[in-house]
């Protein structure tokens, strides 16, 4: 045994920023997400955050959570099962439910955690998970966490989906798990039809709507929603920290689901709860879109067509999505970070997406303009993506 | 079909978009298949071939080494 060995193992490959001269990763942001952000203390268009619909920063969320500070403190120092579970916290479980229409809901701190505690808790190594190839990495991880057999299908295939699903009928449950809109891609998954092969294999199916939450769906509800599913007897989860501009995670379903993760899934159970500040700035969030979500989502639409339109006017290859997203296909990791650097230069924060984040060759840079910025803003970084691509 | 070309079928059959596969196609250098995509085609191969793989296939780096575990099992 030797301690300098270990540490020598811990060695983080910096190649690729030294070759591009970019590092996209923990760059220090001085300010909030405004008009213009500070990088490094220059002022950048933002299309990199997942602020969808640009509330992180609207003074009545604002305004809620300095109240719900004032009057709870900054932290209830406890998780949900013990001094957690405040009335605010209560209250927007059920607020959470019923905006996508289930009948319950346990929030987490983050949604990576959900994703991460989900599966231990509900599968075991009889079981099998069928899972879409392009999930995030915290269901990935969620997944393998549970030990049972895992089968993964081509993306959105639904062909490849049932051909496992015939062929897996000795296992004692089946789960399908997928995202709604995949954020690397801006694809979204057609969801109606995996339920209904859940329905017919009696598989269970698993939903992430983290990019789809207060995004799809005529009044923002969701994937549910957005695809007309009705009466879901799946499990839902999603993140509380891209439109819904705060953090943390939820886990809706049925009641017996929800009532058994509240005591038996550790990653709620052993962790502090969301605090007081974010509870109160969701529900304010939650506020917002039930009465301005179709202007918002309105201008969120246009600004994702104006700069797809400028994309394909500079000469770049996007991926079609049916998303507030466009996606760069960059292809290898130095393509993929030299773009990324390009945009920066300019004054356009993005995100470069490498393995493992997506296939091999497959990098991405996605864009998103929320509903925030100005039109302005917008008409900016269009005309600066238009003339990176001609030069 | 022979067991090599059933290989490669089944390989092809989960990897889009990929170049052309071969038996002494590297799956990773050659194919650029990460751990999920050899997850999918050890489950096509399960498929193909009726058997249930376990950990022995884990150090498979070749088209080939499939057809070899495969050989090693009896088909
Ligand atoms: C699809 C998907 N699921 C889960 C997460 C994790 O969510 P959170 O940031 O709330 O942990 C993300 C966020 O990056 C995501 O994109």
């Amino acid at each position: 045994m030797d301690r300098k060995e270990f540490y020598k193992r811990l060695w983080v490959d910096e190649s690729l920023a030294e070759v591009t001269g970019y590092n996209p990763y923990y760059l220090s942001v001085n300010s909030g997400l405004n008009e213009r952000l500070l990088v490094n203390g220059c002022k950048m268009i933002d299309l990199a955050s997942n602020n969808y619909l640009g509330l992180a920063t609207d003074s009545r969320v604002k305004q809620a959570a300095i109240e719900a500070v004032q009057k709870y403190g900054v932290s209830l120092c406890g998780t949900p099962i013990a001094t957690g579970y405040i009335d605010l916290f209560q209250r927007l479980e059920e607020e959470l439910a019923s905006f996508v229409g289930l009948e319950r809901t346990v929030i987490l701190p983050s949604c990576y955690q959900a994703n991460n505690g989900l599966f231990s808790c509900l599968a075991g190594s009889e079981d099998l998970i069928v899972v879409d190839r392009l999930v995030h990495s915290s269901l990935i991880q969620g997944i393998k966490a549970a030990g049972c057999k895992i089968r993964p299908f081509l993306h959105n295939n639904l062909n490849h989906l049932e051909g496992i699903l015939q062929r897996s009928s000795s296992y004692r449950q089946v789960f399908v798990v997928t995202e709604s809109v995949f954020s690397t891609e801006g694809s979204v998954a057609p969801f109606k039809k995996i339920v209904e092969l859940c329905e017919k294999y009696g598989a269970m199916p698993i939903i992430d709507d983290s990019h789809g939450i207060g995004v799809l769906g005529k009044s923002g509800r969701g994937i549910l929603e957005e695809q007309k599913i009705e009466g879901y007897k799946g499990i839902y989860t999603a993140s509380l920290g891209k439109a819904l501009a705060n953090s943390g995670g939820m886990i809706s379903g049925e009641k017996r689901v929800i009532d058994y993760l509240k005591y038996y899934c550790s990653h709620l159970v052993y962790s502090t709860a969301l605090s007081p500040a974010v509870l109160a700035g969701i529900s304010a969030v939650l506020d917002i879109i039930r009465v301005e979500f179709t202007g918002i989502k309105h201008k969120l639409i246009s600004y994702q067509r104006q700069i797809h339109k400028a994309l394909i006017e500079g000469g770049f290859e996007v991926v079609a999505g049916e998303a507030p997203i466009n996606s760069v296909q960059t292809a290898s990791k130095e393509v993929t970070f030299s773009l990324g650097q390009r945009l920066y230069a300019k004054g356009i924060l993005s995100t470069p997406f490498i393995e493992p984040s997506v296939p091999l060759n497959q990098g991405r840079v996605r864009l998103i303009a929320g509903a925030g910025l100005s039109p302005g803003t917008v008409d900016e970084a269009a005309g600066i993506i238009k003339r990176l691509g001609a030069s | 079909m022979n067991i090599e070309d059933r290989v490669i079928n089944s390989v092809k059959g989960v990897l889009d978009k990929r170049p052309e596969v071969t038996l002494d196609s590297r799956l990773l250098e050659d194919l650029l298949v990460d751990s999920l995509d050899k997850l999918m085609i050890l489950s096509a191969i399960e498929d193909e071939f009726g058997l249930e793989i376990e950990e022995e296939f884990a150090d498979v780096h070749t088209v080939k080494d499939i057809v070899v575990k495969l050989k090693a099992r009896g088909f």
